[in-house]
């Protein structure tokens, strides 16, 4: 410490006079105490009632977006969910895709995908069976699916 | 409740009051009104705080709400501060006492200094703390807290050059 700092420090103190804390100075004081706590208790009540209302404005739209995909997805889990099993069915995946069409279609998209085997044919024939319901027929015509999506195609090898 | 919340509360006030506003005022440039404001309004949150902090350091907790409270309302711009090439209000040779004399151009030339630059050259000099406890006060690094002492102080030393000799 310099003699500058030194004269900064004693220049910084003296200069300190004393103020006593006047009662006019305790009302003010408790003044701003009392209106700091209004705010706040006005601001906490502003937070809870905002939340209350996002809570209900989440909760009132929710139901909706639960049931608006699901139809938009049929089609998906169709094609998906009867490819694995036909191919070789080497674990239960089978089983999902048949009970519950329309919900399994998102998780039999990736499944089928896994499959080793041609993964485009598969997944036409379990649209086919499916909407058939007879699994003899999309056996024997593993190939035909095709003709699931267009008729005319399937008449011309039967004769 | 509210009397239990308070326990110790006035008297802390009553005690410190003084000493609080003489900070307060260098913190601000000697503007007196500003300063009560700015003891007002760290008593009153220290008032919320008091249940946890009148334990432990309630001093501390006071000069750092002081400190950051003073840095924020120096960048309000109805304040009216702005810095001058020259010093203002400079006392006349017989108008007052000696004394008022010096702690005016004490607070004229600190009122020059940016308001982190005031409080790390308050604290460090004034209130005598360690630059641990000075950076803790304005919130950054010791590096910081150190850098706006030393910058602080050879501001100040261009300022009063010519007026650094005591006044007697």
């Amino acid at each position: 410490m310099d003699d500058f700092e030194r004269e900064l420090t004693r220049m910084m103190r003296e200069g300190r006079a004393h103020t006593p804390f006047a009662p006019g100075h305790r009302a003010r004081l408790y003044d701003g105490i009392r209106v700091r706590r209004r705010t706040r208790v006005l601001v906490r009540a502003g937070g809870s009632a905002l939340a209350v209302a996002g809570l209900s404005v989440g909760l009132a739209f929710l139901p909706q977006l639960g049931s608006g995909p699901a139809p938009a997805d049929l089609p998906l889990p169709a094609t998906g969910s009867t490819a694995p099993p036909r191919s070789g069915g080497p674990t239960g995946t089978a089983e999902p895709s048949t009970s519950a069409p329309p919900t399994s279609s998102s998780d039999s998209s990736t499944p089928g995908g896994d499959s080793p085997v041609g993964t485009t044919e598969p997944a036409t024939t379990d649209a086919g069976s499916t909407a058939s319901g007879s699994a003899s027929d999309t056996t024997e015509s593993g190939t035909s699916e095709p003709g699931h999506d267009g008729t005319p195609t399937y008449p011309p090898p039967g004769g | 409740m509210q009397r239990f919340r308070a326990d110790g509360f006035d008297e802390f006030v009553a005690a410190r009051w003084s000493a609080l506003l003489h900070v307060a005022r260098l913190l601000t440039g000697g503007d007196r009104q500003r300063a009560e404001d700015l003891v007002q309004e760290s008593l009153v949150k220290l008032w919320f705080a008091w249940p946890k902090v009148a334990e432990q350091a309630p001093e501390a907790y006071v000069r750092q709400v002081l400190v950051r409270l003073a840095a924020r309302s120096a960048r309000r711009r109805w304040w009216g501060e702005r810095p001058v090439g020259e010093l203002p209000d400079r006392p006349g040779p017989g108008d007052v006492s000696a004394a008022v004399a010096e702690r005016s151009r004490l607070e004229a030339a600190l009122a020059l200094l940016t308001p982190r630059q005031r409080a790390a050259v308050v604290l460090r000099y004034y209130e005598d703390l360690p630059e641990g406890q000075v950076a803790q006060a304005l919130g950054c690094p010791v590096g910081t807290a150190r850098s706006h002492a030393s910058r602080g102080v050879a501001r100040l030393r261009e300022i009063l050059s010519d007026s650094a000799r005591p006044v007697k």
